[in-house]
């Protein structure tokens, strides 16, 4: 199983990658193995504001949902239209193509209260 | 026109039996069966013939697509190791079990009934799924979101959306507000005719009753009675436990769970 370790984690199992005042956030590997085979993601609209670990979305696996919570607070900058149709990408590709919101960072100094790669590993290993 | 609709009957003859027997006596106007025949019990031939032999349209369940296809996965969400180990004895048992006919008969089973009825110069849409109309093995559980039941109905173009493979009965009527009326559907889960999750072991049926004023903007255009039946358990679970299936199934049907 994968942890990147450019990425930042949550406890509720969801990663940030942060560029700048940016941030890319998506599931985990570990995540999307425990909810097996996802067929529906349920994304914010762009422009809303989310504080840290409100719930921003769903996820729609066939066996069962799980809410989707924020690592870090900020505004929706962008969504990943590409799940919509192919909800399976974050299945199979967790960190890269499946993605799920971009961020603009309310406070880049919130990024450093999440989990490195070793100490998420540590929690679900 | 009311409608008989029944599903998960996993290769249970006398639940089947029982639940024939109490829907002839509903004289309902038509019958559905929602899929998963096989699978848990030493009958899934038994209880393809009698269903087959009847001419009631039927879905394929997860399991009925599994056992088609002689694989050893049957789409089922088991949550523990042991669990996943008896449910592999399970299907490798169905395997041995389903005679070549029978395995044909379920791998040209369709996905989805649809159902467009014409009332008061409107339709009225009736789709029949196992799991759900996008997968054939999700969970929809009484508690999912209104929200996600609304959407998965919506893009199915269901007003009435009827499934099992929980097992666990249900009817959620589910509003949309519009410009002039509200919009009603309605997302019925008909629970389980031979192998009941909700704590009470008889089995279930539907009966789905449309009146000629139905419509989508009249919340009850259509009535949902559950029907619990009494049926041999003991006959059932005793086959169970003189079989190679795991005992545990047959005190899953003793006591519904």
């Amino acid at each position: 199983m994968q942890f990147p370790s450019d990425y930042k984690y949550s406890k509720e199992h969801t990663w940030l990658h942060v560029e700048s005042d940016t941030g890319t956030i998506g599931i985990t590997e570990f995540a999307q193995s425990e909810l097996g085979e996802i067929v529906y993601v349920d994304l914010p609209a762009i422009g809303k504001s989310f504080a840290k670990d409100e719930v921003f979305g769903s996820v729609e696996a066939v066996k069962t949902t799980s809410d989707l919570f924020m690592p870090v607070s900020g505004k929706i900058i962008e969504i990943n239209t590409a799940l919509k149709d192919n909800a399976g990408v974050v299945n199979t590709e967790s960190y890269t193509k499946g993605w799920m919101i971009k961020i603009q960072l309310s406070d880049t100094s919130e990024a450093n209260s999440l989990l490195t790669s070793e100490a998420y590993q540590n929690l679900v290993g | 026109m009311r409608i008989a609709l029944f599903s998960d009957i996993h290769a249970n003859l006398p639940a089947l039996e029982a639940c024939l027997k109490s829907i002839e006596e509903q004289k309902p106007d038509a019958i559905y069966c929602l899929g998963d025949l096989v699978g848990y019990n030493i009958w899934p031939n038994e209880v393809i013939n009698e269903i087959r032999k009847r001419g009631i349209p039927t879905l394929a369940g997860n399991y009925d697509q599994g056992i088609g296809l002689m694989s050893d996965e049957c789409g089922c969400a088991y949550k523990t190791e042991p669990e996943k180990d008896m449910g592999k004895i399970s299907i490798s048992y169905t395997n041995s079990l389903v005679k070549p006919d029978e395995r044909k008969y379920l791998r040209t089973l369709p996905a989805h009934i649809k159902v467009e009825l014409q009332l008061n110069n409107d339709k009225l849409n009736l789709l029949l799924v196992h799991g759900s109309p996008r997968k054939i093995n999700e969970y929809l559980f009484e508690d999912r979101e209104e929200k996600s039941l609304l959407r998965i109905m919506e893009q199915a173009d269901a007003d009435i959306m009827c499934f099992g493979h929980t097992h666990k009965p249900y009817h959620r009527i589910l509003p949309t507000e519009q410009t002039e009326n509200t919009h009603y559907r309605h997302a019925i889960n008909i629970g389980s005719v031979g192998k009941p999750k909700d704590n009470n072991p008889k089995g279930c049926y539907v009966i789905l009753t449309i009146n000629t004023n139905s419509s989508v903007n009249n919340k009850d255009a259509v009535q949902v009675e559950f029907i619990r039946f009494e049926y041999d358990v003991e006959k059932a679970a005793k086959a169970v436990e003189d079989s190679p299936l795991p005992n545990d199934y047959a005190d899953m049907l003793r006591k519904g769970f």
